[in-house]
């Protein structure tokens, strides 16, 4: 698995039970739920953002958003993204705008390097096998 | 007393073909389980919305042999959905969720579900969710045969042993008033 040691560290697990997934039938599978992931995400983190812009104290509503983001995070195996969202949640409980703050600033940064590495591997994988092409994660 | 020929032929074909309604509002958790479920072998339906999901329910009950869905949906609350598919439709239903402490658990459980799995799921775990239906079909089949015995020698069909016993028997009834539609 090759391509996948560029995104060590950042994917566990699950991102190689989709890999297994992906078969003759589910040809792209990886990069359609990659592409559902950023896609979907994108929106919820604009969410948080408006959220601890207006209501940074709304904890309860913070929490609760970064939960669904969270699961998305686990479905996709984006562990040190998955560790942010983790420690979002401590603060959220903690009452803490400025953890929130400097953890989501963080969660970002992972966020935008996860991807990068993804459309690199998307990029080599389609390079390697003969594939259609598919829509890179915006 | 004829044992259900309907079951036992739903049985002899299980675990392919089950024929299972996934609810999740996730995008990308409900693509997922969806992939994971047809590489069981397993009939499947989607939807991200619980109020959909009984209406697909409603529509066509017997289309499906067993629903599992989120814990945590913006429409409607999964315990919600749990609850009513157990009164109208008493289909076997698996809660899912990323978090996993015991009172969730519990709750779950005690309001009807007969499982619980923790995302992400696994297909390991989900290669043995048909057991469920055939778990559930061989009681109502037990069931149905002792409440039809007592009723050929004359005795009332429920006397509270216990709350299991009690389930049995009320399953029954609504099994044997199916066609009529639900009473409850």
């Amino acid at each position: 698995m090759t391509e996948t040691k560029g995104c060590k560290g950042y994917l566990d697990e699950q991102f190689v039970q989709l890999e297994e997934l992906q078969d003759d039938t589910n040809p792209n599978f990886v990069e359609e739920v990659a592409t559902l992931f950023y896609r979907d995400s994108a929106r919820l983190l604009a969410v948080i953002e408006q959220t601890m812009v207006r209501n940074p104290q709304d904890f309860t509503k913070l929490d609760n958003y970064m939960h669904q983001f969270k699961g998305s995070c686990s479905s996709i195996g984006a562990k040190k993204v998955k560790a942010e969202c983790t420690q979002f949640r401590e603060y959220c409980k903690a009452g803490s705008s400025d953890g929130c703050m400097r953890t989501f600033q963080q969660l970002k940064r992972e966020y935008s390097t996860l991807k990068k590495q993804l459309e690199a591997y998307f990029q080599l994988a389609r390079q390697v096998g003969p594939r259609e092409s598919a829509t890179r994660p915006r | 007393m004829p044992v259900k020929q309907r079951n036992g032929d739903q049985n002899d074909r299980f675990p392919m073909g089950l024929r299972v309604l996934a609810v999740d509002d996730d995008p990308i958790c409900l693509r997922l389980l969806e992939t994971l479920l047809r590489k069981c072998q397993y009939q499947v339906t989607t939807t991200s919305q619980a109020v959909m999901a009984l209406k697909l329910l409603r529509e066509n009950k017997d289309k499906f042999d067993l629903v599992i869905s989120d814990v945590h949906m913006p429409d409607m609350d999964g315990f919600k959905l749990l609850e009513l598919v157990g009164l109208e439709m008493d289909l076997p239903v698996i809660m899912l969720s990323a978090y996993g402490d015991t009172k969730l658990v519990m709750k779950a459980i005690t309001h009807g579900a007969c499982d619980y799995l923790l995302k992400p799921v696994r297909i390991e775990e989900l290669k043995n969710i048909w057991q469920h239906v055939v778990r559930r079909n061989k009681f109502d089949s037990i069931g149905r045969n002792i409440s039809n015995n007592q009723e050929n020698n004359g005795c009332g069909a429920t006397d509270g042993h216990g709350s299991t016993e009690t389930n049995i028997y009320q399953k029954n009834e609504r099994f044997g008033k199916k066609e009529e539609g639900p009473t409850r």
